[in-house]
């Protein structure tokens, strides 16, 4: 893909220098350089001398803006202000915070004079999970069998859909209800669905609560609406740049809608066949529709990434999907047989996968680069994550894994400080395990390697009456001070001593100042294992702004009865019973943190997708797995019923699952391929992950291509 | 690691440097989290930042035209509602084009490859003059010597020259034309000025581009940069296990006159990519 002015193709140098009161629509595949032109109008904005703070950039997450942050980074660009980055939600939160004293009160929060209280994805969970755990005791969801944690966030998600979408949140169990044709026990669970998602909200409002729902919906009601913040925002923003407009939801087509009408400039970017987001409310037709609100309309087809071969495979798949193919250059069977590799007569998973790490061992051998390959799968499990890297470490070859969530709780030194603060606070009589107890010991001490981390904890660990505690290493058997060493013993004994001073005066009052201490005061001075390893600071460093925030959520949420009416320490213990619980630390995100670029990259198929780095080769694992065609199971949520173009008088059928599931593997296969420049291995394995055998529709769609492929052959 | 070619530099990471290389080259080069506690106790400190933050939401809010009547209201706490008052009462006379939260940035160093950004509290624009405001919330009244001192009073001032044209109609500011005024919270009738000159213009030019090539002379070898030679700055820094110079965090009350930890840092990207995860 062209990178500077120079090499731009002419239809993208004319994006890129339209006037700049011009409005225009920009739409072709993944891969023809839209982004390039719109990177580049963006540029030409800001050297134009329009004053770039009223240039506004807006992509549906953030991670799709960064080829605009990184250009603003890369190039010498005039003195001046600098645009905004922003997705939707990102403004709409702005919004409420800027103007949140003229509408509070008219939004029906509780506490208008007290400032609003910004939910996180794991404080709005905990919040949740404060509502709905005792209705779990009562009896709902009885008949779901999916973890607490999965019931959480699709409630969270129906409020989402309802903000998004645009209809009440009163609606979801109706709309959900009315579209269901199975069995009757589905219904109850729908309304329980309705009667959480209302508590939740009616809660809210009362603490000040704003989850992301809320945030748009006050944005959406009260706030665009209003004078002041609308005409701030026109007023601010006279230039619009706005990429992937597929993936973006109909909120923000409606606000664009209202929008465009104002502004000097505007540049839609839309990507065609594409839409992977419409599980979280992305709608493409309500992006698609705000064409006719431009002023020009442009089309780039040629793809700078997938080569014809790729091109044409693609067309072949969409025919074998029964949908309708995109167009492609001309390429012979021939071309786009070699641009699929797969090794047939496997029975068993592994094999698969010795045979994909052999594979990419082979290329790096060849010198392509590690950043250059990815494998794809439709869920990336731990397992699989594991057998993979490990398998390429022991070639000497880097791996990185991707996915939307990594559990912080699962990081060495985050557990390890799970485990040292239960032991420092036995009242709260969580004795961890001693294998627990030695893997944070491990960790904690410097030198300290596992056999001596066992035998220590086998001495000086034990539980009384619930109650953990350690002895001291001074007053155990001489022989073992030898094996231990004086060093490491010293070290166990200045920790253990830091931990019952901090039992002994009841201090720190709060858990993330508890963390912090532990952190500064021993585990990362020298001789403890914490002192150099910046992986172990920074996850601490997650930890402890994860404890901070839940903290503070929860103390503001509950005003000032609920600051001083919670004991600190229960707040520490209730994170703690969240973490076990799965619904916090399990999705401890940071999007922002820079990753080794050259290493093989595995991650989930739509993750990849999000990410929109093309590779020169991709592996898809498990094309037999229908997980690449269904749907995740969602029994409390659905989104096609609770989208825009929902009737409410349908029903959802085997027939609409069926048409789908089709459309997104297709989707999923089209926007894959052309992300990748090369060639694509597949791996087939008779049996699956779970060792039940694998007939999936790709499976099926590739067996139908590589037929077709034959037959052509034979008739040249 | 060398200094990245796209490296941008705020007044907080210059005074870092300023302050101690190493740190700069922790935080700012390295990017390492080092969660230890800044400043006891710890509570009190979070709260000051906390309502400090707040106290320039509402600053830019009445900026912007929300009604007086309410922030006054959401002004309970103190003592952000002292603050509010003087605010309402002393607040400096600020006649002319208004402009809040105001972002600028210039190409810096030699190769202008760099930048150097700042966000300003509020800038008023009066008669082709600039006035920068920065509201301060900090305990004390800093004399005027320290905050001459303080990279802010030099970079604020600098980049308006250079970069804040389109402020005044696309005509660049002259040094005399600029103003720097610290208003603080807590002593409203005694805020300090600073006018800019010409000789202080040029002055903080050529010590801006030193302080660049320094750090990025340091950075061409993998060594630790310089720690500070003034170790009671450590009982301050987050770093203070890391750089073998202390266990326990400074206690509020013996800090000078800032707050122990800069502002939020920010860059291009900074929070304007707020997204609400869902």
């Amino acid at each position: 893909m062209p990178t500077s002015a120079v090499n731009l193709t002419g239809a993208q140098r004319a994006v890129g220098a339209a006037p700049f009161d011009r409005t225009i629509f920009l739409d072709g595949p993944a891969g023809a350089g839209k982004t390039t032109a719109g990177v580049q109008r963006l540029l030409n904005l800001v050297q134009s001398g329009i004053a770039a703070s009223s240039i506004l950039v807006m992509t549906p997450v953030r991670p799709l803006a960064r080829p605009y942050s990184e250009a603003l980074r890369r190039t010498r660009l005039r003195p001046g202000s600098i645009p905004a980055l922003v997705t939707a939600g990102g403004l709409a939160r702005r919004s409420v915070e800027l103007f949140w004293p003229l509408v509070s009160r008219e939004a029906g929060f509780a506490q208008p004079d007290n400032p609003p209280v910004f939910l996180t994805l794991e404080t709005a969970q905990y919040h949740m999970a404060r509502i709905v755990r005792p209705l779990l005791e009562d009896g709902y969801f009885e008949s779901v069998a999916i973890d607490r944690n999965r019931i959480y966030s699709q409630i969270i998600d129906n409020l989402n859909k309802a903000a998004v979408v645009g209809f009440p949140y009163t609606e979801i169990g109706a709309r959900l209800h009315g579209a269901w044709m199975g069995d009757e026990s589905q219904l109850r669970v729908y309304r329980d669905a309705q009667e959480s998602a209302s508590r939740f909200r009616e809660y809210c409002l009362d603490h000040n609560l704003l989850d992301f729902s809320l945030q748009v919906e006050v944005f959406r009601r009260y706030l665009w609406p209003l004078a002041e913040c609308r005409e701030y925002l026109q007023g601010t923003y006279r230039h619009l740049i706005v990429d992937n407009l597929e993936e973006d939801t109909p909120f923000t087509h409606d606000l664009l809608r209202d929008w465009l009408p104002q502004v000097d400039s505007a540049l839609l970017i839309y990507d065609r066949e594409a839409g992977y987001r419409q599980f979280l409310g992305a709608d493409p037709d309500s992006g698609a529709a705000l064409k006719v609100l431009c002023t020009d309309y442009v089309t780039l087809n040629e793809s700078f990434v997938a080569s014809p071969a790729l091109q044409v495979l693609g067309a072949h798949l969409a025919t074998a999907l029964r949908q309708p193919a995109p167009p492609a250059p001309p390429a012979e069977p021939a071309a786009v047989r070699q641009t699929l590799l797969f090794e047939e007569n496997m029975r068993f998973y592994p094999q698969m996968l010795d045979w994909v790490a052999a594979q990419i061992v082979d290329l790096v051998d060849g010198g392509v680069l590690p950043g250059e390959i990815v494998v794809l799968a439709p869920f990336l499990s731990d397992a699989l994550r594991f057998s993979l890297t490990n398998r390429l470490a022991q070639a000497g070859i880097a791996a990185r894994s991707h996915r939307p969530s990594r559990a912080l709780r699962d990081e060495p030194a985050a557990r390890s400080l799970l485990t040292l603060t239960s032991l420092a606070h036995p009242d709260w009589q969580r004795p961890p395990a001693p294998f627990d107890v030695s893997y944070a010991l491990m960790q904690a001490i410097d030198g300290l390697d596992p056999v001596r981390a066992q035998l220590l904890t086998k001495i000086v660990y034990r539980t009384k009456e619930g109650s953990p505690g350690f002895s001291s290493f001074e007053q155990i058997n001489p022989d073992m001070h030898e094996r231990i060493s004086y060093v490491l013993g010293g070290r166990f004994d200045t920790l253990r001593v830091w931990l019952a001073d901090l039992q002994q005066r009841r201090s720190p009052a709060t858990l993330d100042h508890f963390l912090s201490r532990l952190f500064g005061e021993v585990l990362s001075q020298a001789g403890f294992g914490f002192h150099d390893n910046f992986d172990a600071s920074q996850a601490a460093a997650n930890l402890v702004e994860s404890v901070q925030k839940f903290r503070q959520a929860v103390a503001e949420g509950d005003g000032e009865e609920g600051r001083e009416g919670k004991e600190s320490g229960d707040l520490g213990r209730e994170y703690l019973d969240m973490v076990e619980d799965g619904v916090i630390a399990a999705q401890y995100v940071r999007g922002w943190q820079e990753v080794d670029r050259n290493a093989v990259l595995l991650a989930p198929a739509h993750t990849f997708l999000m990410m929109n780095r093309p590779v020169d080769y991709q592996f898809w694992l498990d094309i037999g797995s229908r997980g690449w065609y269904e749907r995740l199971y969602q029994p409390l949520t659905h989104p096609y019923v609770l989208s825009r173009h929902w009737q409410p008088a349908r029903q959802w059928d085997h027939d609409d699952e069926d048409a789908a599931n089709q459309e997104r593997l297709y989707k999923l296969a089209v926007g894959l391929l052309r992300r990748c420049r090369k060639q694509v291995f597949l791996g087939l394995s008779e049996l699956g992950e779970q060792g039940y055998e694998q007939r999936g529709p790709l499976l099926w769609a590739f067996n139908h291509v590589l037929r077709q492929l034959a037959v052509s052959e034979k008739r040249q | 690691m060398p200094l990245p070619s796209d490296f941008q530099f705020s007044q907080g990471s210059l005074q870092d440097f300023v302050d101690c290389k190493r740190r700069f080259q922790l935080r700012y080069l390295l990017e390492i989290a080092w969660p230890a506690v800044p400043a006891e106790p710890y509570l009190e400190n979070e709260q000051h930042l906390r309502l400090g933050a707040l106290f320039h939401l509402m600053a830019q809010q009445h900026v912007l035209g929300v009604d007086e009547g309410r922030l006054t209201a959401m002004a309970q706490e103190e003592p952000l509602a002292g603050w509010w008052q003087n605010f309402l009462q002393d607040r400096p006379a600020t006649a002319g084009a208004q402009y809040p939260e105001t972002v600028l940035s210039m190409p810096f160093g030699q190769a202008a490859e760099r930048r150097l950004l700042a966000k300003m509290d509020l800038v008023v624009v009066d008669n082709g003059r600039a006035t920068i405001y920065d509201w301060k919330t900090s305990r004390r009244r800093p004399p005027r010597a320290w905050l001459a001192e303080r990279m802010q009073t030099r970079v604020y001032p600098y980049l308006m020259i250079q970069a804040g044209a389109e402020l005044n109609g696309g005509q660049p500011f002259a040094p005399e034309q600029v103003e720097m005024v610290y208003w603080f919270a807590g002593f409203p009738n005694r805020p300090e000025r600073f006018s800019y000159t010409a000789d202080q213009f040029a002055e903080d030019g050529a010590s801006l581009a030193g302080l660049l090539d320094q750090a990025a002379t340091l950075s061409l070898s993998d060594a630790p940069f310089p720690l500070t030679p003034d170790e009671s700055k450590c009982r301050f820094c987050v770093y203070r296990s890391l750089c073998n110079r202390g266990v326990v965090a400074g206690d509020l009350n013996e800090l000078d006159f800032d707050d122990p930890e800069p502002a939020v840092e920010f860059d291009l990207d900074f929070e304007q990519v707020a997204e609400v995860e869902y």
